[in-house]
């Protein structure tokens, strides 16, 4: 019993202390949501015969694709905008659906 | 005669000794306590054996089309990383915390501890097998209930590549588009 005590004294202070080494930071937690980072890419030390280069480069021709249909706004043309807008309105009626 | 009575006696004494141990509660099962060597063996081979003997006739696709690394990538940051780590993280809760752990997927099938691992084509096998059916009473899910078989290929076939990853190749490989 005395040995039992002895080693509950030394053991539970011991790994409750201890437990906070192992607690970390809750940054870790964050899902990561990111985009490719392409501008990473070393294309000089790519083999582009090699599956892995072959897809990083096709994620990143579809990402760069989708950000500049994103980003790119000097093709909107305001002139139309409120045209479309209007019609758009126009379209919206419900009375050709029969439910 | 004699021989039936005592082999009755034999089974009914087993069966006495493993309800003795059953319902006397004195088996740890916390995860932060691991087995004896005798009991880990014995649950590895099992677990070892009952995978390659359902696996075994599995056929292996061609895996070298490039998109299969893309799709399976981005199912793997977001299904299995949390567990089996990636390039640049070497622990995590789940790596830490499971019992049997997760094996670390970033590192050559090869240099797995005790893992016995022969030609490629059955690794392949055999993580198409998990990833599909799961692996009971550990933490591994199995995937195919939820997911066909063409995405989980496509697991099998970025597991392939993950071991030679950088962190930045995996980063652009595994981003969401
Ligand atoms: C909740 C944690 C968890 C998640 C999520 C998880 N696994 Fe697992 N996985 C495990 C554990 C634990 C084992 C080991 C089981 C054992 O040893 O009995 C394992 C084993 C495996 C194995 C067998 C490895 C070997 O060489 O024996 C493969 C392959 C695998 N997992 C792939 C995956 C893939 C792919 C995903 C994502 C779709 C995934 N796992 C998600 C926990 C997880």
């Amino acid at each position: 019993m005395k040995m039992l005590t002895k080693i509950a004294l030394v053991l539970i202070p011991t790994i409750t202390l201890s437990t906070a080494a192992l607690s970390h930071d809750p940054e870790m937690h964050k899902m990561a949501n990111e985009k490719a980072d392409c501008k990473n890419m070393d294309h000089s030390k790519m083999d582009m015969k090699d599956p892995v280069a072959m897809a990083m480069m096709k994620k990143c021709m579809q990402q760069s694709e989708k950000t500049e249909i994103k980003v790119d706004h000097s093709k909107m043309d305001h002139s139309k905008m409120s045209a479309e807008k209007s019609k758009v309105k126009k379209d919206d009626s419900h009375s050709s659906h029969n439910h | 005669m004699k021989i039936i009575k005592l082999f009755i006696a034999v089974i009914l004494l087993i069966i006495s000794a493993i309800s003795a141990v059953m319902y006397s509660g004195i088996v740890n099962v916390a995860a932060d306590e691991p087995h004896t060597d005798l009991v880990y063996w014995l649950l590895e081979t099992t677990r070892e054996k009952s995978i390659e003997v359902a696996a075994q006739n599995i056929d292996v696709p061609d895996l070298s089309d490039p998109e299969l690394l893309l799709t399976g990538g981005m199912d793997y940051e977001f299904m299995c990383s949390s567990c089996h780590l990636k390039p640049g993280r070497n622990q995590s809760d789940m790596s830490l915390g499971l019992y049997p752990s997760p094996p670390n997927l970033t590192i050559k099938a090869e240099e797995h501890d005790g893992h016995k691992h022969r030609d490629s084509t059955q690794t392949d096998r055999k993580n198409f097998w998990v990833i599909k059916h799961g692996i009971k009473a550990s933490g591994m899910p199995a995937w195919g209930k939820t997911h066909d078989e063409q995405r989980i290929w496509a697991m099998v076939a970025f597991l392939k590549r993950l071991p030679t990853l950088t962190p930045e190749q995996y980063q652009i490989l595994t981003a969401l588009d």
